[in-house]
């Protein structure tokens, strides 16, 4: 806000910071022109407030009732987070959530990173495979779940993947039968269809290492692998963590490809929003509860993220 | 997909809830400026009489064929309207209803809806004018779906139910004469017959994790003597006994022995009818629409090759039962024409017009007389068999709270097929979280 206000006064001096945050707080308002262009932006703020605020607060009251259909409502205060946190569904949905989440992003960091490393380099033919890379990532999630699905099925037709699988000897029993094999499915899945996305932040953070750093780091006599541990790696942090962080929040939250993927069958955070908000007739608040928890966590897990890899690199 | 496998396979999709919430009204507030819902734009202000049903080809060619007939027997009167709905008519249904109704007259609704719509109120108790009289001309099964509390909420206008299909030809080779009529006669054929000609699938049917899988399981259930809710007293579940684990052993079994694949547990229509239809299975378990894609002539299997029967019975069980599917039509409580909404009814639900739908779409009619109507037996070749089983057809347990006992019942169905939970703690579990479920709705 003091960042708007500022931009807004034109050039002066942020003395502000120096003062105590009382003095600060009055200097905001004391000062006519700035006290303009708070009166300029409040329009903005109120709307912002009215869209991102008001569904979010509304959400987490609700949590705190009991709603029942055609009967009324009434104010339950943590219940519905007890009964959640005792649902045996819950616990499978978390189970399953955090296994694709942890399993899929590490899979695609490592593989994105690869990928974003060969795509860095000059050869012939660059433009072309940078663009290739990508396709996977365009389709839309349902789509490639209908897809793979097809591929790991073993009945109709026989599904290709299905059929490598089990003359390999990894697995013989029916991969969609089974939520573990499926579990698995779907991050093969994931790490198919996202990796592209995560090697293009990370080739974004590539780009912008100069080429002089390299330099150096060779006049110092460093091998390829130090290069990339002592230089290319710190470098492309920044990148990094938001790559990371964008498919941590994404994967936390999945439910197209588990959906479609699991026939419906595979249970997961938003999974089970959805089951109670939508389908059951009776599980509305412990949905809603569960709604307020996948937000509330995926904040934390911004937060653990920003703490853990440096404040710095989002800046 | 077909006609049938939509009306029923995806009656899940239409079956969610949604409560009093701001995702409600919101939606609710959002639908006129979509265009889809405006009350104005061809209800009520027109004076227009409209009729909805859920997505299927077939019907939607038929409907207003027969729409136009009623507007011409009531020309100056009344004019009907079809409004087609998609996938989630179910949600649409819903969403108006909480907004205050909408404006759609006449709605076609599934055979597990009536209970949870009528228990809120959103349609209308039919009791006066469906009188005992007309309801005797009517198969038991499907005006026991429309039936909840005293009350009757909707008039069948077409039915559905599982049948077992088998490969006449393979039967007649191995030295059968008849097709099975209890499971153990089905397991001893289908290995046998597997055996002989190398064929991958004894038994295919629905036994994934969803509504289709539910019917499966409820039909293993009643065929060896167990029940869902308390007939006499809905609100009392009592799946916990010997009969519904065996139920669920003997359909465990046919993975166990090898006469169903293991992947059945992720099994829908179309797996089943794709297996069969190409020649891999001995028996499935399925509804009446096979029959049109067999007469369509596009699979391995032809009509000659294929024989249908009433499905059979378990150990303990006195007979088979297939589960009821089909539509109904309600008139909405928030309609302000509900005379002329009945006339429609009346006319559509009529021996003349179920008839048509018969033989233009080989739809189960709901009418007893129908299945005696030598020229719809003689053309349709889906009615002889559907008439050996008009006895065995059983509802879902009707109660308002099924849409959230059937999620159970499909998760600890697939379960107990998948081997992972025995058929004795998968009906244990089952009477514990659906006695709850009940209790909580009715707290």
């Amino acid at each position: 806000m003091a960042e708007s206000a500022r931009v807004g006064t034109g050039a002066r001096p942020s003395g502000g910071f120096v003062l105590g945050p009382l003095r600060t707080l009055k200097n905001e308002f004391t000062d006519k022109e700035r006290r303009l262009a708070y009166i300029l932006v409040t329009p903005a703020l109120v709307i912002i407030l009215a869209i991102a605020l008001f569904p979010l607060l509304y959400a987490i009251w609700l949590s705190f009732q009991e709603i029942i259909i055609n009967q009324s409502s009434s104010f339950v205060g943590l219940q519905n987070y007890a009964e959640m946190l005792q649902d045996p569904e819950f616990h499978s949905a978390l189970r399953n959530t955090t296994v694709f989440t942890v399993l899929s992003v590490s899979l695609e960091l490592v593989v994105g990173m690869a990928v974003a490393l060969a795509l860095s380099r000059v050869f012939k033919g660059r433009g072309i495979a940078r663009a290739t890379a990508l396709a996977p990532w365009a389709f839309p999630p349902a789509i490639a779940a209908v897809m793979w699905r097809l591929m790991f099925q073993d009945q109709v037709g026989g599904g290709i993947v299905a059929y490598l699988i089990k003359s390999s000897g990894i697995y013989t029993h029916p991969i969609l039968g089974n939520d573990a094999a499926l579990i698995g499915a779907a991050v093969l899945v994931d790490v198919w269809k996202t990796t592209p996305f995560m090697a293009l932040l990370l080739l974004a953070g590539l780009q912008v290492i100069p080429q002089d750093v390299y330099e150096a780091s060779k006049v110092d006599g460093a091998s390829s692998w130090q290069q990339f541990w002592k230089v290319t790696l710190p470098l492309v942090k920044p990148a990094m963590l938001v790559a990371l962080l964008f498919r941590t929040l994404d994967a936390w939250r999945v439910y197209d490809l588990l959906w479609v993927m699991g026939n419906r069958q595979l249970n997961s955070l938003s999974v089970y929003v959805y089951n109670g908000v939508k389908i059951s007739q009776l599980n509305f608040s412990l949905g809603n509860a569960a709604a307020v928890f996948v937000f509330l966590s995926s904040i934390a897990i911004a937060f653990v993220f920003i703490k853990v890899l440096g404040t710095r690199a989002v800046e | 997909m077909t006609k049938n496998a939509s009306r029923t396979g995806n009656a899940m999709d239409r079956r969610d809830f949604l409560r009093l919430t701001g995702a409600g009204v919101a939606g609710a507030a959002l639908l006129p400026a979509c265009g889809g819902f405006s009350g104005e734009s061809e209800g009520s202000g027109s004076g227009k009489l409209i009729i909805s049903h859920g997505p299927d080809t077939v019907l939607a060619e038929l409907i207003p064929k027969q729409l136009e007939d009623f507007n011409k027997q009531h020309k100056g009167e009344i004019e009907a309207i079809f409004r087609p709905m998609g996938e989630d008519y179910f949600d649409q249904l819903r969403t108006q209803f909480q907004a205050g109704g909408g404006d759609i007259d006449v709605i076609s609704g599934d055979v597990i809806w009536p209970a949870q719509f009528g228990a809120n109120g959103w349609i209308d108790d039919l009791s006066d004018k469906f009188t005992e009289e007309m309801q005797a001309g009517f198969l038991e099964g499907p005006l026991g779906a429309n039936s909840y509390q005293g009350a009757v909420y909707g008039v069948p206008w077409f039915t559905d139910a599982g049948m077992l299909y088998y490969r006449a030809d393979l039967l007649e080779k191995s030295g059968f004469s008849q097709p099975p009529k209890t499971y153990d006669e089905l397991f001893s054929m289908a290995k046998k017959i597997q055996a002989d000609e190398g064929l991958r699938n004894g038994h295919v049917y629905q036994g994934s994790n969803y509504e289709g899988g539910v019917v499966n399981g409820l039909e293993y259930i009643w065929a060896h003597g167990g029940e869902v809710l308390d007939l006499s007293d809905p609100t009392k579940v009592i799946i916990d006994s010997p009969e519904a684990a065996a139920g669920l052993a003997t359909q465990r079994a046919t993975v166990e022995e090898g006469i169903s694949p293991e992947a059945i547990v992720t099994f829908t229509e179309a797996e089943s009818d794709a297996a069969f239809t190409n020649g891999d299975a001995v028996f499935m378990r399925n509804w009446p629409y096979v029959f049109g894609i067999v007469l369509a002539g596009d699979v391995k299997i032809k009509m000659n090759q294929m024989g249908v029967a009433p499905l059979p019975a378990g150990e303990g069980g006195s007979q088979g039962f297939s589960t009821l599917g089909g539509w109904n039509l309600f008139i909405n409580s928030a309609s302000d024409k509900k005379d002329e909404a009945w006339e429609l009814i009346k006319f559509l639900s009529s021996p003349e017009a179920v008839k048509f739908r018969a033989i233009e779409g080989s739809y189960l009619s709901p009418l007893k007389e129908t299945y005696d109507d030598k020229e719809v037996t003689s053309k349709v070749p889906v009615y002889p068999v559907a008439a050996q089983i008009t006895d065995q057809i059983k509802p879902r347990p009707v109660s308002e709270f099924y849409g959230d006992m059937t999620l159970e019942m499909a998760e600890e169905f697939n379960n107990s097929l998948k081997g992972e939970t025995s058929p004795e703690d998968a009906v244990a579990t089952l009477q514990e979280s659906m006695q709850s479920i009940i209790d909580k709705g009715t707290s």
